[in-house]
């Protein structure tokens, strides 16, 4: 019985128990489902085991959307609690694993996946690509991370979540504070979803580098394609950052190291600084594709060339390399004094330069544009002067002695949220709804995306600017409750009113999403919002191999130029097209990585030694296994072409 | 396959400059992956608590044996990777089972280091210095380990198979982890131990 | 037996050998922190290059500007986070 008692819950609530018997349900109702309508072997030889980078980037944006209610149900939690002074709805302990689950959840989860989603259907489109350059890796990248999050999910049913924040700092995160298995399932589920970002980072990298369209030289490359080639070299380096401050954190954790105690000369903000030389440059990992969206939404919508192609790349590039020198301002209240602080709040304003310059050319190319508000471009003009205000305040938290007073308070919370709603998830949704009918052919409802814009942008300045005030006065973050003489009630309430109407806005999103399946019309040709980039050049949905003929590139607006110059993109003749194999084997890689990562939670060490001699067979397995892919006769390709109307354009 | 015959046999499909190239951006990654430990280190040197400091548990002679060992090592593997450039492929798989045999020599006194150690009284959780140093040229061996199975998965299918575009490109990709993996040991071999026993 | 030993490699293996002779003499000779570490920097660092150059072929390819950007893109962020780390947990406290 000793073994089983491991798995129970710390805290247990009957909330958690209905939590427990609803995903039991949930899944039994899924297996029943498959099994009823007999579509396990679809879903697995079309789905599951696909190298093809379009469907590997919509499995993305699914895990994404799910995350995201997950991470948003976590949200809502919080704001309920802090509406009124003394409230009683979560307890301190709960509290804390809501927060620590929301960070991770939305920012691991949710935000990479999704930026990660867009970056697999849209980059190879967009450099005129049949796939990304090792397909293979990139199923295996999908399956580590969807693993990765699985396992963290799991911890809030067996075991107990994590308690020690997102950020998770020592000595708080090691076993004398939190003696639950939650930090462990942290460790484990970030490292195994870490190590498949890692392989998509080389994957992108070598993608963009080495299998761009004759004539697309890299100064004509579109800007979502230049922001994800940025973004991935910051993955490259930033990640493996994060492998060994995990590892050494697992250490401390489950073999008894002294890296981050109190004595044996651990040195606990070790784990700080570690973090936030990882931490900061996720930022940017987060942010740039974001850019990347808006100068290809803004173009596209105001009919005008993107204004400062040149500075937007150098922007990019210095942003890129200044992302890490920047982490220090993570903790300038450490102590570690003046000089190196100031040498940090210098690096931190030296960054908004590039930003401000990006903001400036966006507004440039706006300006004389003709503006068509559809539901991406309002996202892109909501953006820009919320954006903006996170910025500004961003600054404010810069200056190391002023933020003695912001440290640790909402204000802090309202910043970060001010930079990565109206930036990152404005910047997806922008781009959702853009790219969708290249995705699934038909268009999301105007209409109705609409109302979900004006929900979630007047919710989000509902929720987030009164934490700037109750931050100022000296509202501590992460606080289960507060007493009512601190006067802190009132702005609370009104973030509560406004998170629950981002969260009638994300509703008003699913429902559209339905109302499209269901009424939207299905014939609305290849380029339906008169776009300037290769991706609208080829068929809605896309065939598998994406272009028939690869594209001819002279502009880095190729499809513009094409349309209005009357420059032919597809020269030459039909050819026999080489494509790569589906692949059951990171399917099977995916299920050791749990198991490992599962039993190292638990310190079950059979099943570490078990799954982990199986992880590297399966490499090996791979190593022996001949698989030169398979051939698109011509025949094929005229009859997919045919069928999509039209044939060769 | 389109193969191209100006190019080596390792460049000469387009997968195969793929590869190669996304191993060297890989590596980029292992540099900050041991830069990271590196700067843990740093920082971690001094804090020995009641442990032992680096000088009085570090001892040259082994320590000057990995070195050579390592470092021959990355010699003999450069020479296969020339032997399969002129076609030469039992000269090729001979060095090439020569540096996985001083691989083994390396990882064998390496081994005997650390019973040294934990004889010293320096285990892993002795204190931050010692959790560092063990995670540090854990890390190492581990990459050299994997790199001993590698090897040799590698060696069976150029038995099997011989030099063709395939094998070539898997050699070629080793030799870059093997060389790496030496440039890393004399950081450790001038950081951590020169360093610390001067 | 000759053209299995390149000139170029021999003379590499050789001077790597001779620059980890002279990083050994801060063990056998007594100097100062400043000068040993002077010497331990510019032999690691020349060893590293020797092997990037002549044994990695690092500089044979179209992809040459991409392997040595990647490269020293990993350099000097490594070295940042080296020295950030540094002057933010040691050296800020004398």
């Amino acid at each position: 019985m000793d073994f089983f008692n491991r798995f129970a819950i710390p805290n247990p609530t009957p909330t958690i128990y209905a939590s427990m018997v609803a995903i039991a349900l949930t899944v039994i109702a899924v297996i029943i489902g498959l099994t009823y309508f007999k579509k396990w072997g679809y879903l697995f030889r079309e789905w599951l085991t696909t190298v093809d980078h379009k469907r590997i980037g919509i499995m993305y944006l699914i895990s994404a959307l799910l995350m995201l209610f997950r991470g948003g149900v976590d949200a809502i939690m919080m704001r309920a609690q802090t509406a009124v002074p003394e409230n009683t709805f979560l307890n301190a302990a709960e509290y804390n694993e809501v927060f620590t689950t929301h960070g991770v959840v939305m920012i691991f989860f949710m935000a990479m996946a999704f930026i990660i989603a867009l970056m697999n259907f849209v980059v190879p489109l967009q450099i005129g690509a049949r796939d990304v350059a090792f397909p293979r890796l990139n199923l295996l990248s999908f399956w580590l991370y969807f693993v990765g999050a699985m396992l963290f999910n799991l911890s809030f049913v067996l075991g107990g979540s994590p308690n020690a924040g997102w950020t998770s700092y020592f000595p708080l995160a090691g076993t004398q504070f939190s003696e639950s298995v939650g930090t462990n399932y942290y460790m484990w589920a970030l490292q195994i979803s870490g190590l498949g970002t890692l392989m998509t980072g080389i994957n992108f990298i070598v993608t963009i580098l080495k299998m761009r369209a004759p004539g697309m030289t890299l100064m004509k490359m579109p800007m979502f394609t230049w922001s994800a080639l940025v973004t991935n070299i910051i993955i490259v380096f930033a990640f493996p950052v994060l492998t060994v401050t995990l590892l050494m954190g697992t250490f401390d954790r489950q073999f008894g190291t002294n890296f981050f105690t109190m004595t044996n000369g651990g040195d606990d903000m070790l784990w700080a600084n570690l973090f936030w030389v990882w931490g900061h440059p996720e930022v940017y990992i987060l942010i740039l594709p974001a850019f990347g969206i808006y100068s290809e939404v803004i173009p596209t919508f105001t009919q005008r060339n993107l204004y400062g192609y040149k500075s937007m790349v150098l922007s990019m590039v210095i942003i890129s390399l200044l992302s890490f020198m920047v982490w220090v301002h993570h903790f300038f209240t450490m102590g570690q004094g003046a000089l190196t602080n100031s040498i940090f709040s210098f690096t931190t304003m030296l960054i908004a330069i590039p930003t401000g310059m990006k903001i400036f050319n966006w507004l440039l190319t706006i300006r004389k544009g003709k503006i068509r508000f559809t539901v991406p471009m309002l996202y892109s003009l909501g953006f820009i002067p919320l954006f903006t205000i996170g910025g500004v305040t961003g600054v404010m938290l810069a200056m190391a002695s002023a933020d003695y007073q912001y440290h640790n308070t909402m204000f802090l919370v309202a910043h970060f949220h001010n930079v990565i709603i109206p930036g990152v998830v404005f910047a997806m949704l922008a781009g959702l709804t853009y790219w969708w009918p290249k995705m699934f052919g038909f268009m999301l409802n105007e209409k109705i995306g609409k109302w979900a814009f004006w929900f979630i942008s007047i919710g989000f300045c509902l929720a987030f600017f009164p934490m700037y005030i109750s931050g100022l006065d000296g509202q501590a973050r992460r606080m289960y409750t507060y007493s009512a003489e601190t006067g802190f009630g009132v702005w609370n309430m009104i973030s509560f009113i406004g998170a629950g109407m981002m969260a009638i806005g994300f509703i008003i999103i699913v429902y559209n999403i339905y109302y499209s399946i269901r009424y939207s019309p299905r014939n609305v040709g290849d380029d339906p919002w008169n776009a300037r980039s290769l991706e609208w050049a080829t068929h809605n949905p896309v065939p598998e191999y994406n272009f028939a003929v690869t594209p001819q590139v002279n502009s880095s607006e190729a499809l513009w130029d094409a349309k209005k110059n009357g420059h032919k993109l597809f020269k030459g003749e039909l050819k026999e097209i080489h494509m790569p194999n589906n692949s059951g084997l990171p399917v099977i890689m995916a299920v050791l990585f749990f198991v490992f990562g599962f039993s190292f939670v638990f310190s079950i060490w059979p099943g570490v030694i078990l799954s982990g001699v199986g992880i590297f067979s399966s490499m090996a397995y791979q190593s022996y296994m001949k698989d030169r892919g398979k051939h698109i006769s011509v025949e094929e390709i005229k009859e997919t072409e045919a069928k999509f109307g039209g044939g060769k354009k | 396959m389109k193969i191209n015959h100006s190019q080596p046999l390792e460049y000469s499909t387009e997968h195969n400059r793929f590869s190669i190239l996304g191993f060297w951006i890989f590596l980029g990654a292992e540099i900050m992956l041991f830069g990271t430990l590196f700067a843990s280190y740093f920082v971690l040197v001094d804090h020995t608590g009641n442990g032992p400091v680096g000088a009085e548990i570090f001892e040259i002679t082994p320590i000057l044996m990995e070195t050579i060992f390592l470092l021959t090592s990355s010699f003999t593997i450069g020479l296969a990777i020339h032997a399969m450039r002129v076609g030469k492929q039992k000269a090729m798989i001979t060095f090439f089972i020569i540096t996985l045999l001083l691989g083994m020599g390396f990882l064998g006194y390496e081994i005997y280091d650390f019973f040294m150690y934990v004889h010293e009284g320096a285990t892993i959780q002795t204190s931050a210095f010692t959790a560092i140093l063990f995670l540090t040229l854990g890390t190492h061996g581990a990459h050299v380990t994997f790199g001993l199975f590698w090897g040799s998965v590698i060696i069976t299918q150029l038995i099997k198979h011989g030099i063709n575009y395939e094998t070539a490109n898997k050699s070629f990709i080793f030799s870059l982890y093997w060389h790496f993996l030496d440039v890393v040991w004399i950081f450790i071999f001038s950081f951590v131990f020169l360093k610390g026993m001067m | 037996m000759k053209e299995l030993f390149p000139r170029k490699q021999v003379m590499g293996f050789v001077f790597s050998l001779i620059l980890t002779a002279v990083a050994v003499t801060v063990y056998f000779f007594d100097m100062s922190f400043e000068v040993g570490s002077t010497i331990l920097l510019v032999t690691a660092f020349v060893q590293a290059a020797v092997q990037l150059v002549v044994f990695m072929h690092a500089g044979e390819t179209g992809d040459k500007k991409a392997i040595y950007t990647s490269t020293f893109y990993g350099l000097i962020i490594a070295l940042v986070t080296v020295f950030g780390s540094l002057l933010t947990l040691v050296w800020a406290y004398y």
